[in-house]
């Protein structure tokens, strides 16, 4: 789920830019530092908004650095257990398969895949029904339920399931190709 | 009236399977013994169903409850989605306009109290219930239960664990991302580079704690063994839900529409005979009566239009609800007393005076005394005109009856653990507390019939039950 929410953080600045661009280089590199990382408590930061305030900076003695404590609006991608989210499947093989979900990894276990499909090794490998009629390869597109996360510093990890209703490929790129 | 039944009887059945065990706890409750109110979710329910839209402080009257107690029990049931409620300042005047739709259903039953005709605004509150929104809710929650136990059972949203068989150390499928390997397509362990295998049925870690595997077995066996018994437990309402899938759901619609509209209906037949030819009007509003009181004589008539209607519609099931099927009988045996319940609301009353006299002659005699006075006169007033309707309403209560043994046989081993108790019971303390001298007009109005009744209704009706009862009205007539 996406949220857009209020955030501050304590930005450390090299005196080499204090100058008439400080403002924008503060900004710069809040973006460089914050977007693309991951909190536990508010998910992946996707995009930084706007700055909302910049506070007052404190000199760090013996170095020069000053402390900006900065507040910013931000949109943060956060998966939740229950969750409905459409994903890409990454990686095939006989445990189960891999999606993406923008920055989150998905893993569905092949008990959580219904079970009229089976697991087809070869080059490309996939799980296919007994009909061939559905087919789960790399780049397809499925529709999974978020069962379970696991939050670290750095990355979110989810387990999924496609065996509920409305669940499952929502496109086959061999048919579409 | 035919258009009603199968959806009063829903509910019915709804109240004693969902909120046969809902206490209604007050923010402060001040005395103890009447913390336990159990069971007055379902009498509030029951006396809905008997009426269409009816002002919160005729109801508390009618059920003599008080009636912060009677709202906050609404409130509940506004937010289970069973109730509608609606909230009007109005003076005098707007209590008058309702008072007139009430007398243009039944003409002459609520006595219009003129004590209070002043200037002033009162807000009101009325309520009835919803039913399209019933049928909808119960259907719901009975999905919701079905699929949780089914999906716990198939072990759906569970996280799978991974063993190693050489080293024994455990994975779970978080893990997934570090046990990939790029040769193969099995999942490999960190130590030792074996080939992880998937532990078959591992519950989630949440609800499983480390369990070890009898644990595990227990608990899907508990499973397997509630869904069966809520599926078999469930049985009526189930199939109450599928008889009334295909009938039009009846609407009051708003309380300003409703009022409207029977003053009309009532304008245009004329009050001598509304109670013949309202059925003709249709089933929106024509054909709901307060069912207890101005069209008995519609009434009369339904057990037995309803026997017919369900043996042409669903042959199969209609049998299993007017004959007791044996399963039903089988658990009635064991559980008389949970049979003595709702049906005895009447006797109840008769017999809790007859108790207290028991018990203690001495002091709670004479109160006792005043009470039966009190309803003496109560009675006799009643007794007049409802004479003729006793019939009518005894099969009512029949009715009824059969209703709720279903459910109390049903649900008297439930699927959590609900504990054995009696509705009659406690119905009967809160008489005790607030003096209440009958439980309601209708019911104990029958009361005379009631020993009959409930013998035609329960084999295992007790001897003494009907004997107190006879003593009583014996007493009440010489
Ligand atoms: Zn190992």
């Amino acid at each position: 789920m996406f949220f857009h929410i209020f955030l501050e953080r304590n930005m450390l600045l090299h005196p080499r830019h204090f100058g008439p661009h400080l403002r924008d280089k503060l900004i710069a590199k809040l973006m460089k530092d914050i977007e693309g990382t991951c909190s536990g408590r508010h998910g992946f930061v996707v995009a930084i908004t706007g700055v909302e305030d910049i506070g007052k900076g404190l000199i760090r003695e013996g170095t020069g650095f000053v402390t900006f404590p900065v507040k910013y609006k931000c949109v943060v991608f956060r998966p939740f257990k229950g969750e409905i989210l459409e994903a890409v499947v990454t990686m095939v093989n006989k445990m189960g398969f891999f999606a993406e979900a923008g920055p989150v990894q998905i893993f569905v276990s092949n008990h959580l895949i219904p079970d009229d499909m089976e697991f087809q090794s070869g080059d490309v490998p996939n799980y296919t029904t007994s009909d061939g009629s559905v087919k789960i390869q790399k780049e397809s597109e499925v529709r999974l339920k978020i069962i379970g996360t696991r939050v670290d510093a750095t990355e979110i990890f989810c387990i999924g399931t496609i065996k509920d209703d409305f669940l499952g490929v929502i496109n086959d790129p061999g048919a579409a190709s | 009236m035919s258009s009603f039944e199968p959806f009063n009887r829903l509910v019915r059945l709804a109240a004693r399977a969902f909120y046969d065990d809902i206490t209604m706890k007050g923010d402060n409750q001040p005395k103890t013994g009447r913390g336990d109110n159990r069971g007055m979710a379902v009498v509030v329910l029951d006396a809905l169903t008997r009426r269409q839209w009816v002002r919160e402080e005729d109801l508390a009257k009618a059920l003599k409850l008080h009636s912060k107690q009677l709202r906050r029990t609404l409130r509940f049931f506004e937010e289970e989605k069973l109730v509608t409620r609606e909230h009007r300042k109005e003076t005098a005047k707007g209590v008058k306009i309702y008072n007139a739709a009430i007398a243009a259903t039944a003409d002459g039953q609520q006595p219009v109290k003129e004590g209070d005709e002043k200037n002033k605004i009162h807000t009101h509150s009325y309520c009835c219930l919803d039913y399209a929104q019933i049928y909808d809710v119960v259907r719901y929650r009975l999905h919701r239960m079905k699929k949780k136990l089914k999906d716990e059972l198939d072990s759906r949203n569970t996280i799978q664990q991974y063993i190693c068989p050489n080293c024994g150390k455990r994975y779970s499928a978080f893990d997934a991302l570090q046990l990939v390997s790029m040769i193969d397509e099995y999942f490999h362990c960190e130590n030792c580079n074996g080939e992880l295998i998937a532990e078959s049925d591992k519950f989630a870690v949440e609800e499983m704690g480390d369990g070890d595997d009898n644990a595990r077995r227990r608990r899907r066996e508990k499973l397997r063994d509630m869904l069966q018994k809520m599926e078999e437990q469930l049985k009526p309402l189930m199939t109450q839900l599928a008889r009334v899938k295909d009938l039009a759901v009846p609407e009051f619609g708003g309380l300003l529409a409703w009022e409207a509209r029977v003053q009309a209906t009532a304008r245009v037949i004329g009050d001598s005979n509304a109670s013949d030819s309202k059925s003709s009007l249709g089933q929106g509003y024509g054909g709901t009566p307060m069912p207890f009181l101005g069209e008995t004589r519609v009434e009369v008539a339904l057990p037995g239009m309803d026997v017919k209607e369900e043996d042409t519609g669903l042959d199969t099931k209609s049998a299993s609800m007017k004959v007791l099927p044996p399963w039903m009988i089988k658990k009635g045996m064991v559980l008389t007393k949970e049979q003595r319940g709702e049906v005895k609301a009447g006797i109840e009353t008769a017999q809790s005076l007859y108790t207290t006299d028991e018990k203690k002659p001495g002091a709670e005699k004479e109160e006792g005394k005043n009470i039966q006075d009190e309803y003496l006169k109560a009675y006799y007033a009643a007794l007049v005109k409802r004479q003729e309707e006793q019939e009518a309403a005894s099969r009512k209560m029949q009715e009824e009856g059969e209703t709720y043994k279903a459910s109390a046989a049903e649900f008297s081993n439930g699927i959590g653990e609900l504990t054995d108790r009696q509705v009659g019971m406690k119905s009967k303390r809160e008489n005790d507390e607030n003096d209440n001298v009958y439980w309601e007009d209708s019911t104990s109005t029958v009361s005379g019939n009631v020993g009959e009744t409930f013998k035609l209704a329960d084999l295992n009706a007790q001897p003494e039950a009907s004997g107190d009862d006879e003593e009583d009205i014996d007493w009440e007539e010489g």
